[in-house]
This record gives C-alpha cells, structure tokens and sequence, in this order.
C-alpha cells in the first residue's frame, strides 16, 4: 500500500489552515520542525507504520483529528 | 502617539530608567518593551520602567547587547513605548519553571479570558505574540511546539543574553524580573504587521541526514549512519579536527516550503558527536550551508519589506549573538545599526531568536504596520 503518509500529512495541512496560505506555509514548517518533511512524501510513498503512527501523534498535538 | 524609542548608557540603573523613561514618553505608550544590558539590575531596571508607566504593559530581557534606531550598542538599556494607536489591547502572562514544565497551555488560557476568543481562532493578521525566554535553560523548542500547537498566530522573540557571562539571564514583567521563565505577550493590533526572518546562508549541495540523536542535549550523535563530526567533515571536505572550525561559517539548515533555511548552529563537539544550539529531530534531513553577507542581505531583506508594506511604524529586532559577534570581527557593527536608521527600532543580542520554532544565526523581525 502507498500514499496514507501523503494523505495525513495533507489532511493535518487543510484542517489546520482551512485553506489560509500564510498557515498552510507556517503549518508545513511546523511539520518540518517535527521531523516530518511534507515534501518527502507523494502518493507512490510506501506507508511506513512508524512514520504513520509518528504522523498520528503530531495531529494529537495540533488537535487535528484524523 | 505612536512608536517612539529611546536608548541610555548611563551607569546608574534608577538614570537609565529615567532617560529611556523620558524618550519613549511621548508615545504615550500602553505597551513598553526594554532590553538591557546585564550591567543592570534586572528587578530594579524592571521596576522602574514600570513604575513610569503605570498603566501600560511593560515587558523586556536582558542581553548580549542592544540594538535602537541606527545604532548597535553595549551596555545600555534600549526601550520603545507602543502607543493604543497602534497597539489596541494587550496581555502579558509569565511562564515559570520552565526548565522542567511547560505552562504554555495556562497561559494561554489566561489570554482567552483576556481577549475573548480562543487562541486557535485569533485573526492571525491582527494578533502577534512576543516571547522573551531565559536564554540558559535550553526551553525553547518545548515552549514553541508547545505555542504552535496551540494557536496559528504568530509568535516572534528571543532568548535573554548575560553579555556572554553565560551565568543567568532574566525577563522582565509586571515590574518584576524572572529566571528559568518565558514572558508571554499577546497583541492585538490595529494596523497589522509583517515578519522580516532574515539569515545570511546559501544551501550548498550536501545533505546531512540526523540518524542518532539525543534530542534532550541538543546533540547529534550520528548523520548518514557515520559519528556526527566525521560525516559534517567529509560533507565540506575537510579532516574532521577542522570540523570545529568550519561552524560560523557552515551551520546546518532545515529548509522551510519556501526554500528559507531554519538555522541550526553546531556549538562544540564532544566525542565524536556534535553538540547544537537548538534541538535536531531524529530522521531530519539537514542541508549544509555557506555564509553570505550578513549587511547586504539584511537591507535586501529590510528594503523588500519596506517598499512592500509602505511606511511602518516601527520594528522590533531579534538579533542572533553570533551574528553581531560576526560582525563585531568584520568591524560591520556600524553599518548594521544604520539598516535601521529610517523607522523607530529596537532590540537586542539573543541567545537565540524565536519564529515558528527556535533557530540560530538568524534575525527574526517584528514589523509594526
């Protein structure tokens, strides 16, 4: 399977910013400050259980529900 | 009314005070924020500058030097009074403990009584958030993740400087001064405001990829599966015994949407681990970066913001240490100071400046509309 690490790490983008520009761009930094780089992962990115279950905890933190 | 500032290099704390006190008092400030030099007493340079302004928020640090209107400066007290045309409401919470404890979540519920709203849905054009940290207690990264998770409203600031002593530094609130503390403030604006994160770096073609870390000493055990110093060496092809030496000039940078480096500083090596200024995440993927001109970049940065926005009333500057000492070597210091000679402006020296989440080598700019 591939592509949930995508599909999460954009679900926590547009939760967040409700399509804001400036915070669509301070939320990706702020992923990048986590250890999660959203640029590193597109839909053929295999789904690695760790940095999954890594993903789910940095939308605990930003109270975005998955 | 308005932004005024005023700076004073007088010996006495209580004469200091006074001349900042009557060059800001113009303004009619309802929020001052000072930062001085270590040479005074915190609690007394606190105190006083609360006690001319009764009424208003007054919050501050102390430094590693200070920077006012044109000029960069040492061992003075530089301050700016806000005045209500420019700053409509504002609220002021002290986090303590913060070596330990993170009350970031306490705080900010405090600032939603205040403010009548929750931090999460504030107008993000119209709110700014200021945090000044005790810049020896390594709290920053904790504090900030903390603030980002809980609000999208920007938070810009710095960490308090001891003019190298590197033994304590203070933040200053409600007339009083704190150790191991963050001081929290939350504008509301009338005018709005803009960000200048300005740093003096171009990515080179190397990437460093942090597979061991320990994150709770700022220290990278490991890049690329190599010992940290080896694989930092080999990247600028130099003998790891030169790593150290290579820091000013190469620190690391984790690169933003907008292609911008978050500055990571290398500090020492220890073993064969390097030990950071702020904190690397585990499985960051680092690009190794090359100094520029810290004067020609800033006016370009200052100059683009400026004909952006048109007139502004006034800027707040968060200064990295190692960019003035930077400068102090390459005799600049001057020229720096006269970036800043057409709008009303303040800051400091820190131990590190704050936006988004905690950097180095970096000036982090607040620009009031």
């Amino acid at each position: 399977m591939s592509g949930q690490v995508k599909s999460l790490i954009d679900k926590i983008i547009s939760e967040r910013s409700k399509g804001n520009p400036t915070i669509v761009n301070t939320t990706k930094t702020k992923l990048i400050l986590k250890g999660i780089d959203p640029d590193e992962w597109n839909a053929a990115s295999p789904d690695d259980s760790q940095v999954i279950s890594k993903i789910k905890q940095i939308a605990q933190e930003l109270g975005v529900t998955l | 009314m308005s932004i005024k500032t005023a700076y004073s290099t007088k010996s006495a704390v209580k004469d200091a005070a006074a001349e900042v006190a009557a060059g800001i008092k113009e303004s009619r400030p309802s929020v001052v924020v000072l930062f001085s030099s270590s040479k005074y007493e915190p609690a007394v340079i606190s105190a006083e500058l609360q006690a001319a302004f009764k009424n208003a928020l007054v919050i501050g640090c102390s430094t590693a030097g200070e920077i006012v209107s044109g000029k960069m400066l040492k061992n003075s007290v530089v301050a700016m009074g806000i005045g209500a045309d420019v700053v409509e409401d504002a609220s002021v919470e002290v986090v303590n403990s913060i070596k330990a404890e993170n009350h970031v979540p306490e705080a900010f519920t405090s600032f939603e009584k205040h403010f009548g709203v929750k931090m999460v849905d504030m107008d993000t054009n119209n709110y700014v958030g200021l945090i000044l940290v005790d810049g020896l207690q390594g709290a920053e990264e904790g504090l900030m993740e903390k603030i980002g998770d809980l609000t999208n409203i920007t938070f810009i600031g710095g960490s308090a400087g001891d003019d190298l002593a590197f033994k304590q530094t203070f933040v200053y609130a409600n007339g009083k001064s704190f150790s191991n503390a963050a001081v929290l403030a939350v504008l509301k604006l009338k005018k709005g405001f803009d960000i200048i994160k300005t740093q003096s770096f171009c990515t080179m073609n190397k990437k460093l990829k942090a597979t061991k870390v320990d994150e709770r000493n700022r220290t990278v055990l490991e890049f690329n599966g190599k010992p940290a110093v080896a694989a930092y060496a080999e990247a600028l092809g130099v003998d790891p015994k030169e790593g150290k030496n290579q820091f000013m000039r190469h620190p690391l940078g984790l690169i933003a949407s907008d292609g911008q480096p978050f500055v990571r500083s290398p500090q020492q090596i220890k073993d064969n681990a390097m030990v950071f200024y702020c904190n690397i995440k585990e499985a960051s993927e680092l690009s190794v970066l090359e100094s520029t001109d810290i004067i020609n970049d800033t006016r370009k940065s200052v100059e683009e913001k400026m004909k952006s926005l048109g007139p502004v009333s006034g800027m707040i500057n968060f200064h990295c240490i190692l960019r003035t000492l930077e400068l102090d070597e390459k005799n600049q210091s001057a020229a720096y100071g006269k970036l800043f000679s057409s709008v009303p402006t303040i800051g400091f020296s820190t131990y590190g400046e704050e936006y988004v989440g905690h950097i180095n080598q970096t000036s982090t700019i607040l620009v009031f509309k």
